[in-house]
């Protein structure tokens, strides 16, 4: 089953085309890797995937009402000025806050957890961004460069995180240099040329 | 929706700066107004009034100027958008925090002044009433203009709405006037309300829509 | 139905060919009619019992007040129209009216001011209808530079529409307390004659400087709007083949 339908999506911006008549699904239980050079735009189209950016031609539908979606992109929609345990607080409640606490000790940020935001380190900051991903079950999962700023032991987290999902029936959306340990189809986004 | 007021209560409460720093200067502005002019020459009661009110004004503008840069810039407003889908109770969370933390304190602080400055004890719930809806009307324009420039500074979002702002100026000076010739204070007050809530309300629908513009 | 007409009408491609066909006849016939106007206003309509001759510049002031406003009303019906439908060509005619609206706006203000010497004994009068217009001249430069501030212009485009829109239900407001406002110090304004009371033989050249000078807008609009798509359609096929 579907989960998202691109029909014949384009995307200008300021009358130059970053990409042209794109058609896509991603199924229930299916990876899809975006893959492509620097501003080839592959961050627009996840942000196109989630709604968030409006094709300027095409659509791009739903097909299931109500799914839930996580998300990380570049920002890591963290808090700098509050500790890491007062973000997560922010973000989780109740039994999702439990889960989310224990990845943050998981990815081995106990340590750190009397800090505020702003002094932990890049790959710090990047894991307590993913526990929101991590931590909430969803049927779509669209991450934005997650493997980047990574340890390999964390790396390897989030790989068998993504591969469980997966095989539970939800849905990844992803872009990444490094290649991920997922089986996942593969759409390649060419640089266009305005010519 | 109360999660999402708490949690914005609890953001604002961290960052001092951002809710102190208003209202001392304010404090600042009207101790030094009477300081520059020459008090045997001018009847200061007259029109200190006028001061308060354009120091409303100000500090408005001053405290929302970043009311939404900290959330895009962060990231913050995407998450918000996947789990809403639009920013209606997060703007209105958001604008009825600063009106909490910022303008009811500078509202005690302009009805504080105004005893100083000649005012009886009696009428200062009129002022402090009055002075609390000027700010919320105040507060829900200039986080419009806020939205507006984003991460583009204060000035563009002051030159876009302050236009707009001067009708709330023009009431509140005669809400004022009328408290001091003790006639038509209720009228004034029920348009006040009645705006108020209005615009209380529809704001966060356009702000909404401008934060929207920001993502695509 | 509607929807589809304002989308086959609304191709920045067809604008600027319609438009060619009838910029000379409309920039000649509005140049004309300003100058005969402005000729006959000047020239030969008759002194004005009080004001002497100085009565003379609302030929030029009384237009330009007029469009000052009429402009921003055009704006605000592009701006839904660019809202609604997201037809870009209104997003361009904004933009290109704004330049305008601020030109017609400021000259308003500056005759007006000039025009105050004489019958006021002062440049600057707190009345309302010069504050409001003052208001009107900063609202047209928020919109020009909340647009200029930035680079994504189709984000630029939408910021400016609500912009507008937001402003259009608040200029009756800002009219209204205005008015409220000066009635305060009504002892201390000179309230301008309504035009119905003026004689005919000046009424007439008025009427035909309002209407040139509507035309001459209107063809500054279309060579500042023509221009604008030029530049923002750059990399379009059919701007490289008409240019």
């Amino acid at each position: 089953m579907s989960l998202i339908a691109a029909n014949r999506i384009s995307y200008t911006i300021n009358n130059k085309k970053l990409f042209h008549n794109l058609s896509f699904t991603i199924d229930a239980g299916s990876a899809l890797h975006i893959k492509g050079g620097n501003g080839s735009g592959k961050s627009t189209l996840l942000r196109i995937l989630l709604g968030i950016t409006t094709p300027s031609k095409g659509k791009i539908e739903l097909l299931k009402p109500n799914t839930k979606i996580t998300y990380l992109g570049h920002k890591n929609a963290i808090k700098n000025y509050l500790t890491p345990i007062e973000n997560l607080k922010l973000i989780f409640h109740q039994s999702n806050l439990e889960s989310a606490l224990d990845w943050f000790q998981r990815l081995g940020l106990s340590r750190v957890q009397d800090e505020i935001s702003a002094n932990l380190s890049f790959g710090q900051q990047k894991k307590l961004a993913l526990i929101r991903v991590l931590a909430a079950p969803a049927d779509l999962i669209v991450l934005d460069e997650p493997f980047v700023g990574l340890d390999d032991s964390s790396r390897n987290l989030l790989n068998k995180y993504l591969q469980e999902s997966i095989s539970t029936g939800s849905s990844l959306a992803l872009t990444s240099h490094i290649r991920p340990e997922i089986i996942s189809k593969e759409l390649m986004l060419e640089n266009f040329s305005n010519d | 929706m109360i999660k999402i007021f708490q949690s914005e209560f609890f953001k604002l409460r961290k960052k001092l700066r951002t809710w102190l720093g208003p209202l001392l200067i304010m404090v600042l502005v009207l101790i030094a107004f009477p300081l520059s002019i020459d008090i045997s020459q001018y009847d200061l009661n007259r029109f200190y009034f006028s001061i308060i009110v354009v120091a409303l004004l100000m500090i408005s503008f001053l405290s929302t100027e970043g009311i939404f840069l900290e959330d895009y810039e962060d990231g913050s407003l995407e998450q918000v958008y996947l789990v809403e889908q639009d920013f209606y109770k997060f703007v209105l969370a958001k604008v009825l925090t600063f009106v909490l933390l910022i303008g009811v304190p500078m509202a005690g602080i302009g009805s504080v002044f105004s005893i100083l400055n000649g005012i009886s004890i009696n009428e200062v719930p009129k002022i402090f009433f009055m002075m609390f809806l000027s700010n919320l009307l105040l507060f829900n324009l200039f986080a419009f203009g806020s939205s507006l420039s984003i991460n583009k500074g204060a000035i563009l979002g002051v030159l876009a709405t302050l236009p707009l702002a001067l009708p709330i100026i023009i009431l509140l000076g005669r809400g004022v006037r009328t408290i001091q010739h003790g006639i038509g204070f209720e009228g004034v007050m029920a348009l006040m309300v009645g705006s108020g809530l209005l615009v209380a309300s529809i704001t966060p629908l356009i702000i909404s829509a401008t934060l929207k513009t920001h993502l695509e | 139905m509607f929807s589809s007409f304002v989308h086959r009408f609304s191709s920045p491609k067809s604008y600027v060919e319609i438009t060619r066909k009838f910029f000379p006849y409309i920039s000649l016939f509005g140049f004309l009619l300003l100058l005969i106007g402005w000729i006959w206003g000047l020239a030969f309509a008759p002194e004005d019992a009080v004001q002497g001759n100085s009565y003379r510049i609302i030929y030029l002031h009384v237009p330009a007040s007029i469009f000052a406003q009429l402009v921003y009303f055009f704006m605000s019906i592009c701006a839904l129209i660019h809202l609604v439908w997201r037809v870009k060509l209104a997003a361009y005619l904004i933009k290109s009216a704004a330049l305008v609206g601020a030109m017609i706006t400021f000259i308003a203000l500056f005759s007006g001011s000039i025009w105050g010497i004489p019958t006021w004994g002062t440049w600057w009068q707190w009345d309302a209808r010069i504050t409001s217009t003052l208001i009107l001249f900063i609202m047209y430069l928020g919109i020009i530079t909340l647009h200029g501030s930035f680079s994504n212009l189709e984000k630029a485009d939408r910021l400016m529409s609500i912009l507008v829109v937001v402003g259009v239900v608040n200029i009756p407001i800002i009219k209204k307390s205005v008015d409220w406002w000066s009635t305060l110090h009504q002892s201390a304004s000179i309230t301008i004659s309504d035009g119905t009371s003026i004689d005919p033989s000046m009424l007439y050249p008025l009427l035909i400087s309002i209407f040139g000078m509507g035309l001459t807008l209107i063809s500054l609009g279309i060579l500042s709007s023509k221009f604008y798509i030029l530049t923002r359609e750059k990399n379009k096929k059919w701007v490289q083949s008409y240019v």
